[in-house]
């Protein structure tokens, strides 16, 4: 496996703080966010509107190998240095269903959460990242899968 | 000679040499599991375990010199060897700590190196066709 493509919601205040942590964190597996309404997502996996992307994390391998929702969190968790050993207790199965739980919640609310947790500020990282991607204009060049 | 000096030579003739034999110890045996924790690399083992061994010698005969001085000078033999043994007995629990953290040290590095290798713990749920450049 080469990299990981995490489709995220550029739309959400959550996901997008989410993805900047994701970012900062040293990788065994290289992790590459692209939004999932920019035309880049459409572009490159042919077929994604049917995983429905915008219900929960999507997390795509450089193979195309799918994991959706606590699925795909377990995979981020797994591509980073610090985290790998937490990815492989979170994917036991006595822990997953619940994890499944909480990432359906969260995701279900991630507006609410958004809304409650980071109103305040002005300036969002979700407009920041709108605005430094232009998401629908597909200009994703730093969006590659380099290794 | 006074019993105190040969308190300290008693002393110093017990825990160097004890020193030097876990620092062989611990250089004979680590080498294996270094490379193991550098995932093969013999030249980069080699060295660390080097430099681990001349950081042990380093802290464990410095802090025999500085534990060498003994205030209440011993009257007869009795004395001697209670003093000495007491001495020793630091000393070596002073040598088993500094060896259970390079053990822990080790450890951590191998189990590091090895988590680097393991596969994805879950299988994937579906499979789309990714389109590259």
């Amino acid at each position: 496996m080469k990299c990981l493509y995490v489709l995220f919601d550029a739309d959400c205040e959550l996901c997008v703080r989410c993805r900047n942590w994701l970012m900062q964190q040293p990788a065994f597996v290289p992790l590459v966010f692209i939004a999932f309404q920019s035309d880049e997502a459409q572009r490159r996996f042919a077929g994604i509107d049917a995983l429905n992307p915008g219900e929960q994390l999507l997390v795509i391998s450089d193979e195309g190998a799918v994991y959706r929702g606590a699925h795909a969190w377990v995979m981020c968790l797994w591509a980073l240095e610090n985290y790998r050993e937490h990815a492989q207790r979170l994917a036991h199965p006595v822990l997953l269903p619940l994890a499944r739980t909480v990432c359906e919640l969260l995701s279900r609310n991630r507006f609410f959460l958004s809304n409650a947790l980071f109103r305040q500020e002005p300036h969002s990282a979700a407009q920041k990242v709108a605005a430094d991607y232009g998401l629908r204009k597909a200009s994703w060049q730093s969006a590659r899968c380099s290794r | 000679m006074t019993p105190i000096v040969w308190t300290y030579i008693i002393y110093i003739a017990l825990s160097i040499p004890l020193t030097v034999w876990v620092a062989q110890t611990l250089h004979k045996n680590g080498r294996v599991f270094l490379i193991d924790s550098f995932r093969g690399n013999e030249q980069l083992a080699d060295s660390v375990n080097h430099l681990l061994v001349v950081g042990f010698y380093l802290i464990n005969i410095g802090y025999v010199a500085l534990a060498l001085r003994e205030a209440v000078a011993p009257a007869d033999l009795r004395q001697v060897l209670e003093t000495v043994s007491r001495k020793i007995g630091v000393v070596m629990l002073v040598l088993g700590a500094m060896h259970f953290f390079n053990i822990f040290v080790f450890s951590k590095m191998r189990r590091r190196a090895l988590l680097q290798a393991v596969p994805p713990p879950i299988p994937p749920q579906a499979h789309v066709s990714v389109t590259t450049q």
